[in-house]
């Protein structure tokens, strides 16, 4: 069947009046679980499954879709909010997303995330449509030396969030490598770093080092300063809306985030964090205001958040051509598939093409659903911030705390939580950057294991890294990319001695 | 507690107990510990069990507790402090008898009662279709020729994947030590990476492999269980000649020191229920197999599986007697 | 590189200690690994990775500490961090010892509270209590996801 009309068809399911209340109510459930640290889109899916149960396959899927959605947004927005990153691929969006809601602006940062998610869902459910097949055939040919070559671009793009001092922000990301050393190695089954306690074994978990130094250290640090500056958070300042301006600079970012979101995130390993962050640090290399980042740049929540939602709609290209569950979310839908005995892969498309189709179309009604639903809601979210200062932040220990143990209910996670938060403290008041600590936990052990995977498969052989075009022309740009400033900054200096 | 031991003081208990302990189980404010994330395999079993269990009114009430970590083995070193708890179970499996070895846990499952054997998926080893390896005994010869050449994918280190992998290697004559087994965080990676063709073979779950193997991308080359699968054509390594019966079973356990009369009620309980309607429908939902072995033949299946797997952890190299 | 005092900056020292220290525990950890990988790199690679690396930080963060001096740094309160840790620390106590999550986040809310300056402790108790009562309420009911449960969460019936 020709995609268009294909995808006609599963609009007009998706349309009728019940389906669309059903969306309406799983982006509901979904933004609710979903605004919880620690309770990501994935878990958020797993616990309202068994809701969708009780409908038939159409307005499960659609719920289902809705749920999602709404689950990916509700972590954007407590990023944005209260500086608490519901999941790894909110992270970036909390970098400059918080600090413009501290300026007034959490408005147009909640509004730029939400079109930003919309438009990036929609160029990348249409990329599903048209190059899925394509698409799928790079993305199995990707091998651990060609992962490991894209951790290397990764790595070197890091520095963009180091802030004023490379050996500061340097010796940040190293504590994260250390602490992604910590637990089983993947690849002997042996522990390590983990001092005879079992709850170590499993590692560092991400949110409860996120939640830890972002929510739990900013605590500490404001309140610690509180009788030097009243921090004033005024809800909001100038337009509660995006200004023509703020479209001005949210366009392109957007776009470019799609472009990077959806390509990686169809890759079997390529998940939401590399795109994201990539994408926050091209904003903040191309931005026409390189002064406003690190104090609320939009180009930096609306890049990020448009690569988080063209990835997730990324990994449903191996999930349905394949059927290769590619991220947690993913095996979560391979399971909703499954309730009703149905297994994703080429058969699907050909055996129950209006369910294929369905859930495409439904994607982009949930993505429709939940911009409609949010915009308005931008004002009431903002009123949060109003909200005194002492119960804002007791609020938000509260909330932290809850996300900490819902997920992996143990005293030592609470421990954990509690020594980040110090930590975090500690990193403010020394002036050291945070980000940078929670992305080598993110990025270390996956570079590591692509890297040792590889080199397991080719017998210890080094050649094998850039033997493959992909990975040398990736090693080639990280190379680029690493030595470019230093180049830059050479010449610079030459012309004008002003460093 | 022997097995004897339990049979003689089970058979003086048994016949007034069967009688209180239907009455007594519909009281009971069950709890079941799944010692894993919610929406893993072991959570997903404690909550059907729950399901099937309230559906059919045979609890009071269940509740499911989730304690993560390290295979499992956080949870049953909470699980086995519980001396004499008669109203928790703990739901476990086949990873966990290598989980305890490969971490060194100090708590081990023969510190558990045993109460029943729930359900079993049987293993698979998948090559690219295009591979110039045909059955299982091309992937033997294969492994006597050259083993560091033959490089399986699968999941986590120590798991069912890899233990099956040293067995593979072992029965067909090669050295388990010098496999070259490459673990990959998901079933999506790792079946990329074998499509992609950059490993020889894959090893998983039968289920996990289904569509690609229905749709021709992947040739199935064996399966574990010691008979065909029903309506599934790939013979099995025992028909081709290779010594390997493995599969990846889920049971359920009672905290230590609970009373034969509160075994026989758990036994009762998890017999009723896997007989149940609701379980059933639970099973053929998460398309499981029913492996229900009850509470004595699965002790002493336990204790050759713990012995087993020793084995094949050691000849592995992961183990260090 | 604004050099406000010649003096040397003692956090910066303490930071390259913590770091030389770091790096000998993970070196130390490292040398007690004895599976290595049978092909390619073993498990031992990256923590001789991250222990160099943060060696060559401990001494870049020393020289920072000498060549930039002590920057002016604000003095901080200290009570509202002693509140907010003892609400922590109160949280991991409670849950540890079985208290439950409910009186666990009821100190929690007030102590933080308490260290932004708020002192009607009563209401701030009761916000917290609610605020805890709403949320275990939601997980166990709607989630059914279990959170620590004390003798008031049995009493609401698990």
């Amino acid at each position: 069947m020709d995609p268009i009309a294909a995808l006609g068809q599963g609009l007009v399911v998706a349309l009728q009046p019940m389906n669309l209340l059903y969306a309406l109510i799983g982006v509901l459930l979904g933004t609710a679980v979903g605004v919880l640290p620690g309770i990501g889109p994935a878990l958020t899916v797993a616990l309202l499954l068994p809701v969708t149960f009780k409908l038939d396959p159409a307005g499960s899927l659609i719920m289902f879709a809705g749920i999602y959605y709404g689950g990916m947004y509700g972590g954007s927005t407590t990023a944005i909010l209260i500086n608490t990153p519901g999941e790894s691929a909110s992270l970036a969006t909390a970098l400059e997303g918080n600090k413009m809601a501290k300026a007034g602006r959490g408005g147009p940062a909640l509004a730029t995330a939400a079109i930003g998610s919309f438009v990036a869902g929609t160029i990348a459910t249409v990329g599903i449509v048209f190059l899925a097949p394509w698409l799928v055939e790079v993305a199995i040919k990707f091998g651990p030396e060609d992962y490991f070559a894209l951790m290397c671009v990764a790595f070197i793009t890091v520095s963009a969030t180091f802030g004023s001092s490379p050996i500061r922000g340097l010796t940040s990301l190293f504590v994260g490598l250390a602490l992604g050393l910590v637990g089983i190695d993947k690849l002997t089954g042996q522990s390590r770093l983990h001092f005879g306690v079992p709850e170590l074994l499993d590692g560092v978990e991400i949110t409860t080092l996120a939640v830890g130094l972002f929510a739990v250290g900013e605590a500490l640090y404001v309140a610690s300063r509180r009788h030097l500056i009243q921090e004033k958070i005024e809800p909001v300042r100038g337009s509660l809306w995006m200004t023509a301006q703020d479209w001005a600079r949210s366009w392109k970012p957007w776009l470019r985030g799609t472009l990077f979101g959806f390509p990686i995130g169809a890759l079997p390993a390529g998940g939401a964090e590399i795109p994201t962050f990539l994408s926050y640090s091209t904003e903040r290399r191309l931005t026409k205001y390189p002064q406003e980042f690190g104090h609320g740049a939009i180009e930096g929540v609306a890049g990020p958040e448009a690569a988080n939602n063209a990835s997730a709609a990324g990994t449903l290209v191996p999930l349905l051509t394949l059927g290769l569950p590619t991220s947690a979310t993913a095996a979560m839908m391979l399971a909703g598939f499954q309730q009703y005995g149905l297994n994703p892969g080429p058969l699907l498309f050909a055996e129950r093409p209006d369910l294929v189709w369905g859930l495409i179309a439904s994607l982009f009604i949930a993505n429709a659903m939940l911009l409609i639903l949010n915009l308005p809601l931008v004002g009431l979210w903002v009123r949060l911030l109003s909200i005194p200062q002492p119960w804002l932040y007791a609020g938000i220990l509260v909330f932290a705390t809850m996300g900490t143990i819902a997920a992996k209910p143990s005293v030592v996670e609470l421990i954990m939580l509690a020594v980040f938060g110090v930590m975090g403290y500690l990193m403010r008041r020394y002036d050291y950057p945070i980000a940078p600590v929670v992305i080598g936990l993110i990025l270390g052990p996956v570079a590591e294991q692509q890297l040792r995977r590889a080199l397991a498969i080719s017998l210890g052989d080094p050649l094998v890294l850039v033997q493959s075009p992909m990975s040398a022309t990736l090693l080639a740009i990280a190379f680029a990319a690493l030595v470019a400033p230093f180049v830059m900054r050479g010449l610079g200096k030459f012309k004008s001695d002003t460093d | 507690m022997s097995v004897v031991k339990f049979a003689r003081s089970g058979a003086i208990a048994a016949t007034l107990a069967t009688v209180l302990a239907t009455s007594a189980a519909a009281q009971m404010e069950l709890k079941i510990i799944a010692p894993a994330a919610p929406g893993g395999g072991w959570d997903q079993t404690a909550r059907s069990l729950q399901q099937a269990m309230t559906a059919e009114k045979l609890v009071k009430s269940a509740q499911v507790i989730n304690i993560p970590g390290a295979g499992g083995t956080v949870g049953l070193a909470q699980f086995v402090n519980n001396k004499g708890d008669a109203n928790t179970l703990m739901v476990n499996g086949f990873v966990m008898v290598g989980a305890i070895l490969l971490n060194k846990s100090p708590v081990n499952l023969t510190q558990v009662t045993p109460i029943a054997r729930l359900t079993e998926e049987t293993q698979v080893i998948v090559v690219p279709a295009n591979s110039p390896i045909k059955d299982a005994k091309d992937l033997a010869a294969a492994v006597k020729k050259d083993v560091a050449r033959v490089t399986f994918a699968g999941g986590s280190a120590g798991g069912a994947d890899h233990i099956m992998a040293g067995m593979f290697v072992g029965a067909s004559g090669g050295d388990a030590s010098k496999v070259n087994y490459v673990p990959f965080s998901g079933g999506g990676e790792s079946l990329a990476a074998i499509m992609g063709g950059r490993v020889t073979a894959g090893i998983s779950g039968y289920g996990e492999y289904e569509g690609q193997i229905k749709t021709g991308r992947l040739r199935a080359i064996g399966v574990s269980s010691p008979q065909r699968l029903p309506g599934v054509n790939v013979p099995t390594f025992k028909e081709q000649g290779i010594d390997l019966v493995l599969t990846n079973w889920r049971s359920v356990v009672a905290a230590p020191g609970i009373t034969p009369e509160q075994r026989i009620a758990f036994d009762q309980l998890i017999e009723r229920t896997v007989k149940s309607k609701a379980w059933q429908e639970q099973l053929k939902q998460k398309g499981w197999d029913n492996a229900f072995l009850p509470s004595k033949a699965f002790q002493t299946f336990l204790e050759e599986e713990i012995v087993r797997v020793g084995g094949v952890l050691k000849s592995l190299g992961l183990v260090k007697s | 590189m604004q050099s406000q005092d010649r003096r040397v900056d003692p956090a910066g020292i303490v930071v390259a200690a913590l770091l030389a220290v770091l790096a000998g525990l993970i070196f130390y950890d490292m040398t007690t690994l004895t599976i290595t990988q049978t092909y390619g790199v073993g498990p031992k690679a990256m923590p001789i990775v991250v222990a160099t690396g943060l060696i060559l930080l401990a001494i870049g963060n020393l020289v920072l500490a000498f060549r930039d001096g002590f920057p002016e740094r604000e003095q901080p309160a200290h009570l509202p961090i002693v509140l907010i840790l003892g609400g922590l620390i109160a949280v991991i106590a409670l849950i540890g010892i079985g208290g439950g999550f409910i009186l666990a986040m009821t100190i929690l809310f007030a102590a933080t509270a308490a260290a932004f300056g708020r002192r009607a402790i009563l209401v701030d108790l009761a916000i917290g209590f609610a605020l805890g009562l709403g949320t275990y309420l939601m997980f166990s009911k709607l989630l059914s996801l279990s959170l620590p449960a004390g003798p008031l969460e049995r009493l609401l019936g698990g």
